[in-house]
């Protein structure tokens, strides 16, 4: 009795062993998945088979803000209806997590099918050869429908595209009418004009309303980008055709003082440690008069401060001098990208190409108005975009940012796609040299200089 | 005798043995990757690497920076860890004292070790904002400042602040271990004392200490490494800024393997945290030995 007890326990432990190494086996449990997410779509409704796609495909995106999650479930179902033999698993990290996630994600295998990026973490995917080109993806939706410049950061050096742009981003100054009536201020043409229209409200409103904010926070880039908004409308760039760093210019060095001024005299103290929600928060809750961001700041308000949304506008990127040319500075194409790794390439691009027909498309952008610009030319033209409430009452704003597309790239990308792109807006340097000036009072030329060497160094170990 | 005593371990070996496997990938695996990484030129996204031997670790100990990361992290841990205990052992001691009600407040007090490290950052975030934070408005309107003060990003508040949350959030632990020491001290003894004619103070450091003090002992052991090794509290409240004030070797670890993608480098940087942990846990547990062969 004690004997067949002793067996009876020590086969129990050997299962009990067995069944960890069973519970780490994923593959099974996603084929079954796969087939209850088929059968589910068979029962869903219509039973329609337009061709014999099959299998599973997961699908990474970043997209948290507004119901645009909804709309690309929404559109997966559809597909999946259509395709009975197709399961589409969604997954949503926010774009930090999503970095991680990859980048880990990579030595293990465990990437998805398709996923969003940004052009600067698509140089990082084709140089890990994690992506494969989809030019003929681009091919079939209509190569001249996208915009040249946001094709053109998605292309290697191989010739080949990488990713398909699904919408466009792109900076602009934001500001708040009534404040500029308040104090009869115009809008700014250019930096210097934006510095006394900042100094005025700061100084008007004592530390209820700042002007505008200098976010230095080092784990973010937006010093980074506040920096390139200067050197860009002055018509240089932060990384040289050569691919070297470009802090010790003329213009840096005046763009950087400038930067330093604005802190100094018109930004609330806390924004050295600010990243992208600290900003955007601020400007959000009516406590900041002029801002730099994208049409997504219209949502941003009116989630806060409806009460706001009247005297919100936004105007072209400030220039050095007023007569200097109105010019587009940074435009983020946010792109899909089909990973090497996937075993159904051609069930990825079926679902990119559905993604891309005009209705559902339109849909899409419009789960953030003007926020989302169209990747395809001329969609924003149509009827259902024009009809849009939000759309109606910031067609302003939406000219300023349509104007501000030309020309403009991501932060580095002006002489096409590069890995120290990457680089300027990953390391924080400059956000460090902007702490290290305000707070210990290192000369910017030795701070810049400083600044320029490391970034020089980081770009060496590019290969 | 003998083969039934055999079988009967075997029977055991095998009920731990889906333990020791979870306890071997857990720990062992992720320390011997570290270790082996540190000596190649691993990239965090790309396949290939080469053994580059001790070139990671020349390139960490002759960086600057992680040498001013390490001290901040001293500083950080000693300043932590005092401040933990003194509060945390205090509180402990007016907990005991408590007649009715003691479950009730030392459920209160428990609560900050409670809360996930994401919401106490982005709480104490929002609480010491320099534009809309609920205490440093509160100053200004009380009259006790003129102007809002800048906890997080003045070079001088950054620091203590981020201990002053560190120990609000550490301190109740230390407080329900402590008490929970104190309630084995066996009465008769304070009695006898207080018979003796001894004072207070010397109850306290005559019976209390000596009965709690291995217990304060594997709590500093515990608490020296948590908080050496702490980074999301500091990261999400500060990201190390400003200027590097609040930057520990945690944060320039991921800094380097993370921003820089030098995998191989921020291994080196883990490995010589573990070694220096160890040390420091050696001494810790050298002092322990000698109290418990004394007791």
């Amino acid at each position: 009795m004690k004997k067949m007890k002793r067996i009876v326990s020590a086969v129990l432990a050997c299962a009990c062993a067995f069944s960890l190494f069973t519970g780490c086996g994923g593959k099974e449990t996603t084929a079954d998945q796969g087939n209850q997410g088929s059968q589910t779509g068979q029962t869903g409704g219509s039973t329609e088979t337009t061709d014999e796609l099959k299998g599973d495909i997961v699908f990474w995106h970043s997209f948290t803000q507004g119901p645009r999650m909804e709309k690309i479930q929404a559109a997966a179902d559809e597909f999946m209806e259509l395709h009975p033999g197709v399961n589409i698993t969604i997954e949503t990290f926010s774009w930090a997590d999503f970095y991680t996630k990859w980048t880990t994600g990579l030595a293990s295998g465990n990437v998805p099918d398709i996923s969003s990026t940004v052009a600067t973490q698509l140089v990082e995917m084709i140089d890990a050869d994690a992506v494969i080109p989809v030019d003929d993806l681009i091919d079939e939706v209509g190569r001249d429908k996208f915009y040249e410049n946001a094709l053109r950061e998605m292309t290697a050096e191989d010739g080949n595209c990488y990713g398909v742009p699904l919408y466009l981003n792109t900076e602009a100054m934001w500001y708040r009418k009534d404040l500029l009536e308040k104090y009869n201020l115009e809008v700014p043409q250019t930096w210097e004009q934006m510095y006394e229209a900042a100094k005025i409200i700061t100084e008007g409103e004592n530390g209820t309303v700042y002007g505008a904010a200098m976010p230095m926070g080092t784990n973010d880039m937006l010093a980074t980008r506040w920096l390139h908004l200067y050197v860009r409308s002055a018509g240089e760039t932060l990384i040289t055709e050569d691919g070297k760093a470009n802090l010790t210019s003329p213009t840096a060095i005046d763009g950087i003082n400038y930067w330093v001024k604005i802190f100094k005299e018109c930004s609330p103290a806390d924004a050295i440690n600010y990243n992208t929600l600290d900003e955007a928060t601020l400007y959000y809750q009516g406590k900041l008069a002029f801002d730099f961001n994208t049409g997504f700041h219209i949502s941003g308000v009116e989630t806060n401060r409806p009460d706001l949304m009247e005297y919100i506008d936004c105007a072209p990127i400030p220039r050095v001098n007023e007569d200097d040319p109105v010019v587009g500075v940074e435009t983020n194409t946010t792109p899909l990208v089909i990973w090497k790794n996937s075993e159904h390439p051609e069930i990825c691009k079926e679902f990119i190409k559905f993604m891309y027909e005009e209705d559902r498309y339109v849909d899409f952008l419009l789960s953030v108005p003007v926020g989302m610009m169209s990747g395809i030319k001329g969609v924003t033209e149509s009827e259902i975009y024009q009809s849009n409430e939000t759309v109606q009452n910031f067609q302003h704003a939406d000219e300023v940012l349509n104007q501000m597309l030309e020309g403009s790239t991501s932060i580095g990308m002006e002489y096409g796609p590069r890995a120290e792109a990457g680089l300027l807006t990953s390391q924080r340097v400059i956000e460090e040299m902007f702490q290290d000036i305000v707070m210990n009072d290192t000369p910017v030329e030795e701070a810049a200089k400083a600044a320029e060497d490391k970034l020089n160094d980081l770009f060496s170990t590019l290969g | 005798m003998k083969s039934r005593h055999i079988k009967a371990q075997i029977t055991s070996f095998c009920f731990i043995l889906p333990a020791l496997t979870v306890l071997a990938l857990l720990l062992l695996y992720p320390v011997v990757t570290s270790v082996f990484y540190s000596f190649t030129s691993k990239h965090l996204i790309k396949a290939d690497y080469e053994f580059v031997f001790f070139k990671n670790y020349i390139a960490v100990l002759t960086d600057p920076d992680f040498w001013t990361s390490f001290l901040t992290n001293i500083k950080w841990t000693i300043t932590s860890l005092f401040f933990q205990i003194v509060v945390g052992f205090l509180a402990a001691l007016a907990v005991d004292r408590i007649r009715k009600g003691k479950s009730f407040f030392r459920t209160i007090l428990i609560i900050p070790w409670a809360f996930p490290s994401i919401v106490i950052a982005l709480s104490w975030k929002w609480i010491l904002n320099g534009v809309s934070g609920f205490l440093p408005n509160i100053l200004v309107k009380m009259g006790i400042v003129d102007t809002v003060p800048q906890f997080l990003s003045s070079a001088n508040l950054a620091f203590p602040v981020l201990v002053m949350i560190n120990v609000w959030f550490g301190a109740p632990l230390i407080m329900v271990n402590v008490l929970s020491a104190l309630q084995t001290v066996p009465r008769d003894q304070y009695e006898a004392a207080q018979v003796d004619g001894a004072s207070p103070l010397q109850s306290f450091l005559h019976i209390t200490l000596p009965h709690i003090r291995i217990v304060m002992g594997l709590l500093i052991v515990l608490r020296t490494i948590w908080i050496f090794n702490s980074f999301d509290m500091i990261y999400l409240i500060t990201g190390g800024g400003p200027a590097g004030l609040t930057q520990t070797v945690p944060i320039y670890a991921y800094n380097v393997g993370w921003g820089l993608k030098m995998l191989g480098r921020s291994s080196a940087v883990t490995v010589l945290l573990l070694i220096f942990l160890l040390m420091v846990c050696m001494l810790y547990f050298r002092i322990l030995n000698k109290w418990e062969k004394e007791a």
